[in-house]
């Protein structure tokens, strides 16, 4: 049976056309996975490769120029409407509203469900209190730290209890023990909850650290590789960084790269 | 606890920063300069071209206070219904993109009227006074309203619309979760350019027909040949506009102190 956070993409593509010259750019060229619910997936690849592209589709933000994509077999982007409550999604900049304090940051998305405001309350002052800024409710996001206000966008997204929590660069941009806790702390929530969590990063660290699978994308927006790091033994583990690291050398030094974009489309 | 100190290493910044009360001394000098200035020149020239303070202060204790009170009960009157028409058809064009496309040349047009013209078809059109001195400041003023918030809307950050339509709003809600409060302070800033604009044009649309307010209070003073009448109604006005920035600043630090 197929939960709500499974996520099935078949054929995927996605091609942008420029401004102006109308000239065709790839940015996501066939891409065939599924992933089933409560699966943790980092998706790793260079810059470029079309993984924040992947990740507005899977959001539901853009739509894909042609195949299809699922989650709970039904398509973010046509049925819009149904992911409510379903999905949340971290970004790379926190991107907290700044005229709401930390709290009412947290309580925005269950503002939009229409919980009751006490409840809207309780469930934000706990996730916040989990995320250990119980005691900085109040402030607005100018007041707090970088790694505060992910925080907060952590909460944000934990809080409507999605099936599906998707994070799009949220750690890269912080200090590396800001960014190793918070990378922790988001794996950790994600298992309590039973979450399908696809992590989208370029580091290579970050993506093993997850422990869960590892899809390798490489340009234009392809898979080069799916590797299940829970069926590996460590020492194999050990090496895997020099064999992804490899391959994304390969693929950036693939000709096609050099072939125009009209040529790709 | 973990998390407790995980935490403890980054730092809270400006908790509780708010700007406290700072005694404008370089206004006051630089104001206190042109005074002094203002009053030697005063020893030299006759009274009729620059009368000394003396001769000012006598006149404002003379000027009619209720003229002062009618001016601004036109110009915040006019200023609610020009914000109310502003908002009411940027929030429509900002919903429809015909309506914008057909609109914003209107709108353009408006705004390149001089105010002299619309004082004069005002006077054309329209027999009631009040209606006249109304019609002229909505219709220079709306459309700056118009224009700003729009703008402003316009402008509103993708990455934050994104994070919000990633959780599914209603178009009701994305426009009150975030597009209106997103868009405050480009209000804030419009209704203090607004304001000066309707300090300006209320005086000269009272000029022409009104027999009350300061604009009227003018002609008077001018048919008197009194420099000094017309000196105190012009000290008047900048106090008034000075004293109406000085409400909006503190309503937007309140409502705006979330910036940084």
């Amino acid at each position: 049976m197929r939960g709500a956070g499974s996520i099935e993409v078949a054929g995927l593509r996605k091609v942008f056309h420029q401004t102006g010259t109308g000239e065709a750019v790839v940015a996501i060229d066939r891409l065939d996975f599924v992933v089933a619910q409560g699966d943790m997936v980092a998706i790793v690849g260079q810059t470029g490769c079309g993984k924040s592209t992947f990740l507005n589709i899977l959001i539901g933000l853009d739509r894909p120029t042609d195949g299809r994509i699922a989650v709970g077999g039904r398509t973010p982007y046509d049925d819009f409407d149904h992911f409510r409550g379903v999905l949340a999604a971290v970004f790379q900049q926190d991107r907290l509203l700044p005229w709401r304090t930390a709290i009412d940051n947290v309580r925005l998305p269950l503002e939009l469900l229409g919980r009751d405001p006490r409840d809207q309350l309780a469930r934000a002052r706990a996730w916040l209190e989990r995320l250990g800024l119980g005691r900085f409710e109040r402030a607005y996001p100018h007041e707090l730290s970088g790694g505060m206000r992910q925080r907060v966008a952590l909460a944000r997204a934990f809080a409507i209890e999605p099936s599906l929590l998707l994070a799009d660069e949220a750690f890269g941009h912080l200090d590396e023990v800001t960014a190793a806790a918070l990378r922790q702390t988001f794996i950790e929530l994600a298992r309590t909850e039973g979450n399908t969590a696809i992590l989208v990063t370029h580091q290579l660290e970050e993506a093993i650290d997850m422990g869960g699978r590892i899809l390798v994308f490489g340009r234009p927006g392809r898979l080069l590789a799916d590797i299940d790091l829970r069926t590996r033994s460590a020492a194999s583990v050990a090496g895997l960084r020099a064999d992804i690291q490899r391959m994304l050398q390969d693929n950036a030094a693939d000709p096609r790269f050099t072939r125009s974009a009209k040529e790709q489309a | 606890m973990k998390k407790q100190e995980a935490i403890a290493g980054e730092t809270v910044e400006a908790l509780e920063a708010r700007t406290p009360f700072r005694f404008p001394r370089e206004m006051v000098i630089g104001l206190l300069a042109l005074a002094v200035a203002w009053q030697i020149l005063s020893l030299f020239v006759p009274p009729f071209i620059v009368p000394g303070w003396e001769r000012i202060f006598k006149s404002l204790l003379t000027l009619r206070m209720d003229f002062v009170v009618i001016t601004l009960v036109r110009v915040v009157a006019a200023l609610v219904v020009s914000f109310a028409l502003g908002l009411g058809l940027a929030v429509l064009m900002y919903a429809s993109a015909p309506v914008e496309r057909y609109g914003r040349p209107i709108v353009r047009l408006l705004m390149a009227v001089p105010v002299v013209c619309w004082i004069l078809f005002a006077v054309l059109w329209f027999k009631w006074v009040e209606f006249r001195i109304a019609f002229v400041l909505v219709v220079v003023c709306a459309p700056v309203f118009l224009v700003d918030i729009l703008d402003a809307m316009r402008g509103v950050s993708k990455d934050l619309r994104d994070m919000l339509r990633s959780f599914r709003p209603t178009r009701a809600q994305l426009f009150t979760k975030l597009v209106l409060p997103a868009t405050l302070p480009a209000m804030l800033t419009s209704w203090k350019i607004n304001l000066s604009l309707a300090i300006r044009v209320v005086t000269i649309a009272e000029l022409v027909g009104a027999v009350t307010g300061i604009g009227y209070g003018l002609v008077v003073a001018q048919e008197l040949f009194s420099v000094a009448e017309v000196f105190a109604w012009t000290l008047i006005l900048v106090v008034l506009l000075f004293l109406a920035e000085a409400v909006l600043t503190r309503v937007e630090e309140r409502v705006l102190r979330w910036r940084v």
